[in-house]
């Protein structure tokens, strides 16, 4: 129970540290929204009108102490403020609307990437020197070392523009309206393949190999030997003895991808005009946004930290060792 | 060790088959189709997702397309092909004698969509929201007027604090709001507006999403039969490569994007439909020199780095030669009736000439040292950064041509990248050599010239300064600018406009590289009547607000 309590603390503490770096760090960047917003006008507004502005977008009262302060203070009353960008709508309405989308693109593409790449690594590892273990591993790296905005620009031109098998932008169909209806949930689905496919090929390798070299291991491993002489059935060997205790490190990671799914994939969503976190950040960003740069990055920290936390508390679960010594 | 072929082997491949198949299931390609009489356009806004403001006072925020380019409309509309302003909510202005009032003869019948009538006390009331509200007042109006009355139902009296005629373009082109409809509104800075009520030709937004809207025909618009189209359609694009997309799919009517090698990629694809126009009427594009920063203060320095560019090569290579080398005057197309041949001929200086920038250098005491660079008057090496913001690709490859010719000379020049907000900062505040930047495009040259060329717009270095940036004041222009505000005779402008042309190509405050263009292209499969090269009644490009309107009122669904 300590292991967890210690571990809780450091959340805490990383939150808070993570939060304190999504205030100062945009600000660190030289202009201010208001700044950013003339440039876009080409100097047409005129500087009153900035100052004015900054009053509108909550910049500029009191020190940055005395900001931080007040966005602690609203941060702990669940309050992100008024997004810039998106000006009046509040950061939580804009987050909401790409939160949902970059979950479903994301978190799929981990999965099946996770899933498919392991399975591929059993394989591998299994058949040495089969045609899985030669020619897959090197094909999968070689296209994930493809610079990703390559890979996305040769997919959305092939299968979406060439061949014209699948939509080039968006989560649906625009004459659609979000609903439970199969038109729906096929449109969103058609539109997933495209994003969907190049991340899961972009990121296949590492799984790939990860499995692989860790089931090379177990396999290796006398007790595998002794399941073998036992004459057990293959599958059950492999999947049963082998695949599950070469599994575990891999689980770590997949923790770790499943976090970092709310970060956005920035350049498939760009590329696919995709409305999803990665967009918004980018947009953010571009416009200085502080208070939807700092609402993005609430969201990536709670869903780090809690990927995290479930990644301690299975490997806890599963491995006695670490709830006795506490060490991690 | 293991058979060759095992149950394995072909489980796996049973895993792929499944997973190509569920692929191939999802693939089916709905193509989709819009209503009859419904034309999709480009939205100024690049992002995977709208947000539903139709504000037409809050210039600065996140408004949508249609709001001041087909719901709220201003008293007049400056067509800058015609050099002239085009009657809209009022049928004419007249100017006082002193030049301090003007009285717009507002158009008798005009209705809001939701059928309350058109009035004088909207004009006044939209004024006073700008003055209660700064944030509002984008263009800062209410620096030169005093107060808006109506005289009647249908005049309006705008009284200036002094004489300011360049004030007419700002003040006639303010979109108008309903007072009934506005009156209640507590904060009109961030008012969504989500439902519109206004005069113009689209009023109706049909269907809001995220990811694409619509809106409709205004029934009760004030010119009779228009718009003959039913409904503009809007999708999100995120970038460039998405509008191309799009705009080769058939899929987008009117936008107004940079397209490369237009002619091969998108004429050439359907000759029949596919469609440009990029006429020459954006504002010119300057490399600016900090002349507060010895010896850029000398005017043969600059003359001498504006010899050394090689502008015909920016205009086709760097510019896919949409545009051409600017002239010495810096005036680009939209101010093409002001232009004075003479002091277009007399300015050598955006001449090509590496020989004769040498000598300027030399004369200026910049010699080149023993290792062929050129040092400072006192021995000092010298050396020039050349900074130009990230993502413009465009304009990234004019600075690097610009460069390669200042080296040339035998000047050290670093070339600096920079993002853009970083980029606009350091030129805001002086704290940079040499700079890419734009310039002013109003509907006179006064505002350019004044940007350029006037000493009241000089700040201090360190300052933010919203123009002039290259911070040159010339005290004999000051007066031509004190004229021009009184002025309102069109020979006399054009006389004292030419003299500020002579100034400008004699002192050379900045270097002007090339005029910009007005990105437009269209598809006929839909709709017809768009403005080109042909027929140039108004500018094609669908980004400047009001002028949209010109067109919106000529399309014809086919």
């Amino acid at each position: 129970m300590s292991y967890l309590l210690r571990r809780l603390g450091f959340y805490l503490v990383a939150a808070w540290a993570s939060l304190t770096l999504a205030f100062f760090l945009p600000r660190l960047i030289p202009g201010d929204p208001a700044r950013v917003l003339l440039a876009r006008f080409r100097g047409r507004l005129r500087p009153e009108a900035l100052d004015a502005l900054r009053g509108v977008f909550g910049l500029g009262d009191g020190s940055i102490w005395q900001q931080y302060a007040t966005y602690l203070g609203h941060l702990a009353r669940g309050d992100l403020g008024v997004s810039i960008s998106h000006f009046p709508a509040p950061v939580s309405q804009v987050i909401a609307g790409a939160f949902g989308w970059t979950l479903l693109l994301g978190g799929v593409s981990v999965l099946i990437s996770f899933v498919l790449g392991s399975l591929l690594g059993v394989l591998a590892a299994w058949k040495r020197s089969g045609w899985l273990d030669t020619v897959l591993p090197g094909a999968l790296t070689f296209l994930g070392a493809l610079p990703y905005f390559w890979l996305a620009m040769v997919a959305l031109y092939l299968g979406g523009f060439t061949l014209g098998w699948f939509p080039v932008r968006h989560a649906y169909d625009d004459g659609l309206t979000p609903q439970w209806s199969w038109t729906f949930v096929h449109s969103v689905v058609s539109h997933a393949v495209l994003p969907g496919a190049t991340l899961v090929l972009a990121t296949l390798s590492g799984w790939l190999l990860a499995m692989r070299n860790t089931m090379l291991g177990v396999v290796a491993e006398d007790y595998m030997t002794l399941a073998r002489a036992t004459g057990l059935p293959r599958g059950r060997l492999l999947f049963a003895y082998a695949a599950r205790n070469a599994l575990l490190p891999n689980l770590v990671g997949f923790g770790m991808a499943l976090g970092f799914v709310v970060s956005g994939a920035l350049l498939t969503e760009i590329v696919f005009s995709y409305p999803g976190q990665g967009y918004l950040l980018v947009r953010a960003v571009a416009s200085l946004d502080y208070p939807l740069i700092q609402g993005l990055y609430l969201t990536l920290t709670i869903a780090v930290l809690g990927a995290n936390l479930l990644v301690d508390l299975v490997s806890a679960w599963v491995d006695p060792r670490l709830r006795r010594s506490g060490s991690v | 060790m293991a058979p060759a072929r095992s149950p394995l082997d072909r489980w796996a491949r049973r895993v792929l088959t499944v997973v190509a198949a569920a692929a191939a299931l999802a693939c089916v390609r709905r193509s989709e189709k819009l209503p009859p009489g419904v034309i999709a356009v480009e939205e100024t806004e690049q992002t995977a997702s709208f947000v539903r403001n139709f504000n037409p006072l809050l210039e600065a925020g996140p408004v949508r397309w249609p709001t001041r380019r087909a719901m709220y409309e201003p008293m007049l509309v400056h067509n800058p092909l015609l050099g002239q302003y085009v009657p809209w909510l009022a049928t004419g202005y007249r100017w006082s004698e002193d030049r301090t009032q003007l009285r717009f003869s507002l158009r008798p019948g005009v209705v809001w969509s939701d059928g309350a009538p058109f009035s004088a006390d909207d004009v006044v009331f939209t004024f006073q929201l700008l003055r209660r509200h700064p944030a509002l007042d984008g263009r800062g109006l209410w620096r030169h007027l005093q107060s808006v009355t109506a005289a009647d139902a249908h005049t309006v009296v705008v009284t200036l604090a002094r004489p300011h005629t360049p004030s007419l373009e700002e003040i006639a082109q303010q979109a108008i709001v309903p007072q009934h409809r506005w009156r209640d509104v507590a904060d009109p800075v961030s008012f969504a507006n989500p439902d519109p009520v206004a005069t113009g030709p689209f009023t109706e937004v049909t269907f809001f999403q995220p990811q694409v809207y619509q809106v409709g025909r205004n029934p009760r618009y004030w010119q009779a039969g228009q718009p003959a189209l039913q409904g503009l359609r809007f999708r999100a694009y995120a970038g460039n490569e998405q509008v191309l997309l799009a705009l080769l799919h058939d899929e987008l009517d009117w936008a107004g994007s940079f397209v490369p090698a237009i002619r091969r990629v998108y004429q050439a694809r359907d000759p029949q439909h596919h469609h440009y126009w990029f006429p020459l009427l954006d504002a010119t594009v300057f490399l600016y020199a900090n002349t507060r920063r010895p010896p850029l203060d000398d005017v043969r320095v600059r003359k001498a780095l504006s010899m050394a560019i090689d502008r015909a090569r920016i205009a086709e290579i760097a510019m896919h030669g949409y545009t051409r080398p600017a002239d010495a005057t810096g005036l680009s197309d939209a101010y093409a009736r002001y232009r004075d041949p003479a002091a277009v001929a007399a300015g050598d200086w955006v001449r090509h000439d590496p020989a004769r920038a040498e000598q300027l250098l030399d004369q200026a005491g910049l010699r080149r040292g023993p290792d062929g660079k050129r040092r400072r008057p006192d021995g000092r090496p010298f050396s020039l950064t050349l900074q130009v913001q990230a993502g413009y690709s465009d304009w990234i490859a004019a600075a690097q041509i610009a460069t390669r010719g200042l080296r040339a000379v035998g000047l050290e020049v670093v070339f600096r990248t920079a993002e853009e907000n970083a980029w606009f900062e350091k030129l805001q505040t002086g704290d940079f050599d040499l700079s890419m930047g734009w310039s002013d495009l109003v509907t006179t040259p006064y505002m350019f010239y004044r940007s350029l060329l006037a000493t009241a717009t000089v700040r201090p270095l360190g300052e933010a300064a919203d123009s002039n940036w290259h911070r040159f004041g010339l005290p004999q222009a000051d007066p031509l600018f004190a004229a021009l505000e009184e002025t309102i005779d069109p020979v006399e402008e054009k006389r004292l406009i030419g003299r500020l042309q002579w100034l400008f190509v004699e002192h050379a405050p900045a270097i002007p590289l090339f005029p910009g263009t007005l990105w437009g292209e269209f598809n006929t499969r839909r709709a017809t009547g768009f403005p080109d090269a042909n027929n140039p009644y108004a500018p094609l490009a669908p980004y400047n607000a009001p002028q949209s309107l010109l067109v919106l009122t000529r399309l014809v669904s086919r």
